[in-house]
């Protein structure tokens, strides 16, 4: 008795010692914050005014929602998170099953395409803000040396999004292939063995046999892309704020413009947490379809 | 027999061509703007573009000389150092505990890799004004402890699983010798361990490096980091085309002798630990 006693209060000592800062610095950091942030989104702060604003119950939901807007801005973003994604899950799959097929250089094949992904969202976009720019750009160049016609990729409200989809894709895609040749290297040996006894075609082998030991990766990877693709700001920022129009408003900028064009952070924060509801309601989606069979 | 085998290498030869295709499209792109950061102003708004023009570094030495670059460069360095250090510091003592703990503690694993789902937005609003209030806004202070909110979660996450490794029994061995946890963490576990804090500090050094909306919210003139001043080189200036390559190879090249590094890594790291 004495004795778990004293275990206990070692127990508790080595949490404080080791466990505790962590996270009370993940507290003050992140718990606190999204409680301030919730509080906010019940009232009409804002940053012209000091101090926190009225109890506007809530108001600032049913005005983000009726907002013109907001719901655009909802709509924009979910069409870049799906084609971008499906996009991404396909080129990306076709480079990992590349990648696996072959033995000599693979590692320099890889060092060569993880490039993209680990560079700066911003990086990136000016990368290719001076690549696609309609006159100075190599890409019209090129374009107009092979016969054809420039386009103002990022300047026409209707290429736009289509544009940052496109450089969307060309820097995530190699994170999505590095997820999928890990799965793809780790995939069992046995079930081919009898798929070649069996006499099944290559279609077959892929469709009965590698679609499903892969199910569970593929899901993984698209959600944590998902995800990432709902978060998009920084590429929005650099490559066309948000316009023409509103033609590439991202749900995060459209916060972002509330928050710091117009000060309204009470009806920022509102709509900040519809995000956050969007991203967890989409991760709810895909972890129950993991677990369904 | 004889047909498989040549069948064997036109595949062969397909898959080479097409990686190295697709190698280039994903390379070109940074090449032809490391091009334009080595020719002078003028040839670098050439189009066609004059393929004999002779390399020079003006532009870095423009950036850093004229637009201050030099200091944004150590502000960068900075904070993602400092955030990074802590991060590990504090972190891998928490993975630690939470890797030995008798149950499992899921609710506690799933709070700290849902922090990695979180928006920034939703957390810059609320810390925009708490650092206002506290007079950390643009301080390097201010935008350290602003990264732990991505970087801690990230390191428990990532070294939860380089622990559990670890077996146990050592743990033990170095109990009986009269260690106290601490005391085993620091001496035992965590020089075996030693390349997957390697791993996770530089993974979450290059999360900081490349941040963007924190340090665009939180960051004035002086202590701005080099993704925001890259970002506000154009509207500035209109388009330096030159200069403006030159700064965005300077973001790049840590990124990119740090990332092959950690090239082995990177699945542990980017995943967190998910596929298993």
């Amino acid at each position: 008795m004495n004795k778990s006693k004293q275990l206990g209060k070692r127990n508790r000592r080595d949490m404080a010692i080791l466990f505790l800062p962590a996270m009370l610095c993940i507290a003050a950091v992140v718990v606190f914050p999204l409680a301030y942030s919730l509080i906010l989104s019940f009232t009409d702060t804002n940053l012209r005014s000091q101090g926190l604003g009225d109890f506007v119950g809530l108001k600032n939901y049913i005005t983000a929602l009726t907002d013109e807007y907001f719901r655009k801005s909802i709509f924009t973003t979910l069409k870049y998170t799906v084609v971008s994604v499906v996009f991404e899950l396909c080129i990306g799959y076709l480079i990992a099953a590349l990648l696996n097929r072959v033995g000599r250089g693979r590692e320099l094949f890889f060092s060569i395409i993880i490039v993209p992904m680990m560079i700066s969202c911003v990086a990136v976009g000016m990368i290719w803000r001076l690549l696609l720019h309609p006159e100075l750009g190599i890409v019209n160049y090129v374009i107009e040396c092979l016969g054809g016609t420039g386009r103002a990729w990022y300047g026409d409200a209707s290429l736009a999004l289509g544009t940052l989809i496109f450089i969307d894709v060309w820097q995530e895609t190699p994170y999505m292939s590095l997820l999928i040749l890990a799965g793809l290297v780790s995939l069992p040996k046995d079930p081919y063995e009898a798929a070649i006894i069996e006499g099944a075609n290559g279609v077959q082998t892929f469709f009965r046999i590698t679609l499903p030991l892969m199910k569970p990766t593929l899901i993984v990877a698209t959600l944590l892309r998902a995800i990432g693709a709902l978060k998009t700001y920084d590429l929005v920022y650099v490559v066309t704020k948000g316009g023409p129009g509103v033609s590439t408003e991202v749900m995060t900028y459209n916060i972002y413009k509330q928050a710091y064009q117009y000060l309204n952070t009470g009806r920022a924060a509102a709509m900040s947490y519809i995000l956050l509801l969007i991203v967890m309601a989409i991760s709810v989606f895909f972890v129950k379809m993991s677990r369904r069979e | 027999m004889f047909k498989m085998r040549t069948r064997k290498r036109i595949a062969d030869a397909f898959t080479y061509a097409a990686l190295i295709l697709i190698s280039l499209f994903f390379l070109l792109p940074i090449l032809w703007v490391l091009r334009t950061s080595l020719v002078t102003k003028q040839i670098a708004y050439q189009i066609p573009p004059d393929w004999s023009a002779p390399f020079t570094l003006d532009n870095y030495i423009t950036i850093f000389s004229e637009n201050n670059f030099g200091q944004y460069f150590l502000n960068s360095l900075i904070v993602s150092l400092a955030s990074t250090l802590i991060s590990i510091a504090l972190g891998s003592m928490a993975a630690y505990w939470l890797a030995r703990r008798k149950s499992k503690g899921i609710g506690l694993r799933v709070g700290v890799l849902s922090v990695q789902m979180l928006p920034a937005i939703v957390l810059v609003i609320p810390l925009f004004n708490v650092m206002t209030n506290i007079g950390l806004k643009n301080t390097h202070l201010g935008l350290i402890i602003t990264y732990l909110s991505f970087n801690l979660p990230y390191v428990i996450w990532m070294l939860l699983s380089f622990i559990e490794s670890v077996p146990e029994e050592l743990d033990d061995a170095a109990e009986i010798d009269g260690c106290s946890k601490f005391q085993t963490y620091a001496r035992v576990v965590f020089p075996i361990i030693a390349p997957g804090i390697i791993a996770a500090g530089v993974l979450s050094f290059l999360n900081s490096w490349n941040e963007f909306m924190f340090a665009l919210v939180l960051t004035g003139n002086e202590t701005r980091t080099i993704p925001v001043s890259v970002a506000a080189m154009e509207t500035q200036q209109g388009v330096q085309i030159a200069e403006l390559c030159a700064s965005v190879i300077v973001v790049i090249i840590p990124v990119a002798v740090l990332s092959l590094f950690v090239r082995k890594y990177l699945v542990r790291g980017l995943a967190f630990g998910s596929i298993k």
